[in-house]
């Protein structure tokens, strides 16, 4: 599996505090790594900085090969990693405005554009709520519709920030699937969970952040933890 | 007594016989207003939003400064307005005195702070996901500001609704730097004084009529787009 991202030396402060004291984080092709860690530890932070929402302090960006300034990185990260919130936001319009959000700020023609858009509600299942409001959506909706959102511009990297948060079973099980999906479809995903073992059967690498430090652990093939394997 | 009804009856007259002097002076009023608020508007919205996104020096006494200046009476800006724009004043070749344009100003620079006050508050009420989420599937800044502007567009028309409604109704202004001249800068509120003074309380009276339509209107508008901005968020 080829790199596409390689963070490196990354810090970021908050309130005074040291929140991110990373050596190196690589981010690879169609991998699927699970990203623990207590409430608080700084995992949505560092996946918005990931995703060029949020500035660090320092870092050093490798993208694709090649090293870039932040700001460069950034433009770059915005094309090819999208974020998720825990609770995705939905905008006051359609289901199908929705997914087309991303669509229409790319050079597509009206057509091509009902085309995908029609592929993606079909994807997530979600062809007969394509008219309704998407704010009147229940959760597990609004999250099929988020996963499609994201899907249709066909990300090279997909940020979960616990997306199973407050979720049913059958929500959760929802979800899966579609986890399993874009991660069959090549996607790489970075999923951040403070419950490792309710995601452990769908990633491949589980990393651990620990008082700003991420410690790689390593996952049995039950979908337990195993070991704590030391760094470096 | 008898002089009253008089009075109102006959301002019913005027109002729906389409008398055309009294129709000048409603539309002067329309227009100067709403050109004033389609200027100060844009602005504004773009200085609040980035008042709410930005985090600089003098930031809070900014917001503050805009808090503080919502109070400034308007004879106050007129004052200013008509000592800018006089003979003697430093922008007096521009002869704007007496005309719309002076008048535009004024009301521009009276709404002004309250229409950035108020989005400042929609813009600082607004789910700090909805920019982020622009941002991550592809949206440029402008675009995603138009999001944004979108998702707050409730608490936005309720700032326009407000500043509207103060400068449709300001006298002090008006009168100072439009002069108060009849078929050209005569609004509804200064012909009011003017009618009143005059003892000519029927087109006064129906003037009136007219401002408190708007009044109830633009409340009754108020509060049914700040609900919706509640239920929104």
């Amino acid at each position: 599996m080829s790199k596409i991202i390689h963070y490196s030396a990354l810090c970021k402060t908050v309130h005074g505090q040291l929140l991110l004291d990373i050596d190196s984080l690589e981010i690879h092709e169609q991998a699927c790594v699970a990203l623990s860690g207590r409430n608080g530890a700084g995992k949505s932070t560092l996946m918005r900085i990931i995703a060029g929402l949020e500035v660090p302090d320092s870092v050093t960006v490798i993208f694709d090969g090649q090293a870039m300034p932040w700001r460069r990185a950034c433009q770059r990260m915005r094309t090819h990693v999208i974020y998720l919130h825990q609770n995705p936001y939905l905008f006051d319009r359609s289901v199908t405005d929705n997914i087309a959000y991303g669509l229409r700020h790319q050079k597509l023609s009206i057509k091509d554009i009902s085309r995908k858009v029609a592929e993606a509600l079909d994807w997530a299942g979600i062809s007969h709520l394509q008219m309704r409001n998407a704010r009147e959506l229940s959760g597990g909706e609004r999250q099929r519709v988020a996963f499609a959102r994201a899907r249709i511009l066909s990300p090279r990297v997909l940020l979960l920030d616990e997306p199973m948060t407050n979720m049913d079973s059958e929500a959760r099980e929802q979800t899966y699937r579609m986890i399993k999906r874009l991660k069959d479809d090549g996607v790489s995903i970075l999923l951040a969970t403070h419950e490792f073992h309710t995601v452990a059967h769908l990633c491949d690498t589980h990393l651990s952040l620990e008082s700003g430090s991420l410690r790689p652990r390593s996952i049995d093939s039950a979908g337990g933890e195993r070991k704590i394997i030391p760094c470096g | 007594m008898d002089s009253l009804s008089a009075s109102t009856a006959e301002s019913f007259r005027l109002l729906f016989s389409g008398d055309a002097a009294l129709w000048v002076i409603i539309f002067t009023s329309f227009s100067v207003s709403v050109r004033a608020i389609l200027i100060a508007a844009p602005l504004a919205f773009v200085v609040a939003f980035l008042m709410a996104h930005l985090r600089y020096r003098g930031r809070r006494t900014m917001i503050a400064g805009f808090s503080a200046l919502q109070s400034i009476p308007a004879v106050v800006v007129g004052l200013t307005v008509y000592l800018v724009f006089s003979r003697s004043g430093p922008l007096g070749d521009l002869q704007l005195l007496f005309t719309h344009s002076s008048m535009i100003i004024g009301q521009i620079l009276l709404s002004f702070p309250l229409l950035v006050a108020l989005s400042h508050a929609a813009f600082q009420a607004a789910d700090r996901r909805v920019w982020e989420t622009s941002v991550t599937l592809g949206a440029k800044p402008y675009h995603a500001f138009m999001t944004l502007l979108h998702e707050i567009r409730f608490g936005l028309i309720a700032a326009l609704l407000a500043g509207f409604g103060r400068i449709i109704a300001e006298v002090g202004c008006s009168m100072m730097v439009g002069g108060n001249i009849l078929g050209y800068t005569r609004n509804i509120p200064t012909a009011i004084a003017l009618e009143t003074t005059k003892g000519e309380f029927a087109q006064a009276i129906a003037l009136g009529m007219v401002l408190l339509a708007l009044a109830l209107l633009l409340n009754g508008l108020l509060a049914f787009f700040q609900g919706r901005g509640e239920m929104s968020s």
